[in-house]
């Protein structure tokens, strides 16, 4: 298992550098000068050239492409041209932000997700199915900016029992992470319906009722362990799109997350910083995947990796 | 560098887990701004919002008062020499810099210098290039020499970006200034928690008695429109601006705050490529001024928050002149298209950026075009995009653009700023802003004229010459001048949005 992890742990390397060439060559090739940009509107084509000399984007491309590969191989991702702060500190102090409103997001909704799902499907098509997947239909319906709104309308203005922004204790979580999971959660829940319903017509199923194991063993322990593989794997996915921060939530909620830095740097052009979050987020989908190919494992020893 | 980034990442961790630095404590005042901050350098940033967070701690020797009138601020007189190429400031007298060094004639010098050295590579080099060397005469007299007359230097100085860094703090920070700021101002910079806030603190030794008289004030970037006025509502914020058109009525409704709206003197224009057939016709240019009906497009597109324009430069200007509109007349349009030799109207494009007042705005241009003939296809801008099609372009005889709708606000509160980027020869693009490829040598000769004295009758009378002619020229359709909009805590007094959207806070006041 650890040989295996190791493995995979190497043949991350290879992908990162592939994904920092083309992201390079992808960021530069978008229309827009970022000289002109970073200079404003009352900059004259002097000081439009003085700042691109000061942002090294005079430099030939070749040239641009090796430092930037340089830098990253000593892990300096050059400074933003936007701040001017390293690029490594802009994401520094964003990523704890998004690390834990994703981890308040999907600690709920996973647990929620799965108990409404069960509920449904033990109760196939009795009344907990049926509104358990109305509010499953409504989570993934409901748009998240409305869903923010509204509850920073009902909660924080009408009601007054919570902060509408900022994010320094506990209860800023509240609102960003309820708006951020009601989707999970919905997702969730129909995924583990539809794995459990078809879990329940198995024959090991029917062998363990029939000799006599009481039903609810037979669902939290027969079958649970075999619809688990479908949801672990939408987790993973989820988490890793929820830790590319959201830029709607974020937007909504002033989160100061990776999703916000994410759109001002490419409405600015701000090369290094797009370049590094790609980086950043490729380097977390794998590691999910890397993560949820152990899980696996666990949940069903027959399908573990060599 | 990698176990740094992880290590601070989790020390980043473990801080926010403990601290929760409370906003309200004291009286402090939390202002909710509309973007994230770039730089606290003004020098090294062309942002408005930024220049006016800069003014907590950042003074200058001239600055605006609230209706953009020219006062001293570190500067208590200045005299210009005949030729107009030397100003001599006399200086004030123990104001003090926040790390407790004098400002002098030398802290002058340094920071002039160091925006006109181009190795320097600042953002604002361009509003400074005009001056060629500075000198120190005595402790509390300098003398900037002027490499040509330029009238306007005064409100240059009075411009938020023109302020007095200590020198010691740029020896010490060098490039890192920007987060590190020293000034002279009402407060002292504390602390800046990107994105989320910068905090500043009441200056006790500042130099103007009994002032300020808070103790500190939050500015936090909040972006979604919403969510500040949420804010406002929920008593987290003292004050917002701006306030989205749709919800000024709203807020006006409640009794624990006060909704205001000003002047302003961000002019919407629209302006058509006047190298290029059909708008190279005055008869075109004045047939599209007389299609567009300026006070519904107030009324629809800005809900109000507008005025019909009278003139290229927005009244509230510095030698402003009310020179006349052209009122809505299809049936004169109609007529000047035939005149022109388009009795059926035309196909053209109509350019601007992607935002949804601008969505809305050529919607309606679209559709008042439309009835005089003119066939309008809207496209809207992603910034790159029009960096590339728009501002970079090299040859004007490649330029793409036809009517472009835009908008522009005189940085320097001064007719020159207002004039000189927009239809200047010199200004067009890849230089300034003139888009609608406008070339007059009248009109650039009375630019400089202008700047070339320092008489103010004699400017006034060349300013007023240059509008006219510009309105008569018509390369714009000449459409409205914003409002400010703002709104703010009963509690909190003395603050304003000045007509150039900065803020005028050094005597805010906060009560419970």
């Amino acid at each position: 298992m650890i040989a295996y992890i190791f493995k995979r742990l190497l043949g991350v390397l290879p992908t990162l550098l592939i994904v920092a060439v083309l992201v390079f060559f992808f960021v530069h090739l978008l229309p827009g000068d970022p000289a002109r940009l970073a200079a404003g509107a009352e900059a004259d084509e002097q000081t439009v050239e003085l700042v691109r000399r000061d942002l090294g984007l005079d430099q030939p491309m070749h040239k641009q492409f090796m430092r930037f590969i340089g830098g990253v191989l000593q892990g300096d991702f050059g400074h933003s041209i936007r701040t001017k702060r390293p690029v490594i500190d802009e994401i520094a102090d964003r990523f704890p932000y998004t690390l834990k409103l994703t981890l308040a997001a999907m600690g709920w909704s996973v647990v929620i997700g799965l108990a409404i799902g069960i509920v449904a499907a033990v109760n196939r098509n009795r009344w907990p199915d049926r509104l358990g997947m109305a509010l499953a239909v409504s989570g993934i319906s409901f748009p998240s900016f409305a869903l923010g709104l509204l509850l920073i309308t009902v909660f924080a203005v009408g009601l007054g029992w919570l902060p509408t922004v900022g994010a320094e204790s506990w209860r800023h979580y509240i609102l960003p992470s309820l708006t951020l999971g009601a989707g999970v959660a919905a997702v969730m829940a129909r995924f583990t319906r539809a794995s459990f319903v078809e879990v329940l017509h198995e024959d090991y199923i029917r062998t363990a009722r029939a000799k006599g194991v009481p039903e609810r063993q037979v669902v939290l322990k027969h079958a649970l362990r075999n619809a688990l593989i479908p949801v672990v794997t939408m987790m993973g996915l989820q988490f890793g799109f929820l830790l590319g921060g959201s830029i709607v939530v974020e937007k909504v909620f002033n989160w100061p997350g990776l999703g916000r830095l994410l759109v001002d740097a490419v409405e600015m052009r701000d090369y290094p910083v797009i370049q590094a979050e790609v980086l950043l987020f490729s380097m977390q989908f794998i590691l999910i995947n890397l993560v949820v190919d152990v899980l696996y494992g666990v949940i069903n020893p027959t399908i573990r990796y060599k | 560098m990698k176990l740094a980034f992880a290590r601070r990442t989790l020390l980043a961790l473990a801080l926010t887990c403990v601290a929760a630095p409370a906003f309200a404590q004291g009286k402090t005042a939390v202002f909710a701004i509309e973007n994230t901050l770039a730089s606290l350098d003004p020098y090294d940033t062309n942002i408005t919002l930024d220049l006016s967070v800069c003014k907590s701690f950042y003074q200058g020797l001239y600055s605006f008062d609230k209706d953009l009138k020219v006062v001293p601020e570190l500067a208590l007189s200045h005299e210009v020499s005949k030729d107009g190429l030397a100003y001599t400031f006399k200086l004030r007298r123990g104001a003090k810099f926040h790390d407790g060094s004098d400002f002098n004639a030398a802290a002058v010098k340094v920071v002039f210098d160091r925006v006109t050295n181009p190795e320097n590579k600042l953002k604002r080099f361009n509003l400074f290039s005009n001056i060629d060397s500075t000198t120190v005469v005595d402790d509390a007299t300098v003398r900037v020499k002027l490499k040509r007359p330029f009238s306007a230097f005064i409100n240059q100085l009075a411009h938020p970006s023109a302020v007095m860094i200590s020198p010691a703090a740029l020896a010490k920070h060098g490039k890192q200034i920007g987060l590190n700021p020293v000034g002279t101002g009402p407060f002292k910079f504390v602390e800046w928690k990107q994105p989320d806030y910068v905090r500043v603190a009441r200056n006790d030794k500042y130099w103007k008695p009994g002032l300020p008289k808070i103790d500190g004030i939050v500015w936090r970037p909040v972006t979604d429109s919403n969510t500040r006025t949420a804010m406002l509502q929920a008593g987290e914020a003292h004050f917002t601006a701006p306030v989205p058109f749709e919800q000024a009525e709203n807020l006006a409704k409640n009794p624990k705050l006060d909704m205001i709206s000003g002047p302003g003197i961000f002019a919407q224009y629209l302006s058509m490529n006047t190298r290029v057939k059909p708008f190279d016709d005055v008869r075109v240019r004045h047939a599209i001024n007389y299609a567009i009906n300026k006070p519904a497009l107030a009324k629809v597109v800005y809900s109000g928050f507008a005025t019909p324009a009278e003139g290229p430069v927005p009244m509230g200007v510095d030698f402003a002149t009310q020179v006349g509109r052209y009122d809505h007349n299809p049936a004169k349009a109609r007529e000047l298209l035939k005149a022109a030799g388009y009795p059926t109207g035309f196909a053209t494009e109509l350019w601007a950026s992607n935002n949804s007042t601008a969505q809305k705005a050529t919607q309606f241009l679209q559709q008042q075009l439309a009835q005089v003939g003119i066939k309008v296809r809207i496209t809207l801008l992603e910034t790159g995009q029009r960096v590339q099609q728009l501002e970079n372009v090299q040859n004007p005889a490649e330029a793409g653009v036809r009517l472009y709708f835009a908008g522009w606000s005189s940085s320097t509160g001064e007719a020159d700023w207002a004039l000189r980027p927009l239809f200047a020869t010199e200004a067009q693009p890849p230089r300034l802003q003139n888009f609608a490829y406008y070339s007059n040598p009248a009109l650039d000769d009375l630019l400089q004229q202008a700047l070339n004295t320092s008489d103010r009758d004699a400017k006034a009378s060349a300013y007023r010459s240059a509008q006219e002619l510009v309105h008569k020229d018509a390369p714009w359709a000449f459409l409205v001048t914003r409002k400010v909009a703002y709104a703010k805590a009963k509690g909190l007094t003395g603050i304003y949005q000045m007509p150039d959207n900065s803020f005028q806070f050094e005597n805010v006041e906060l009560q419970p």
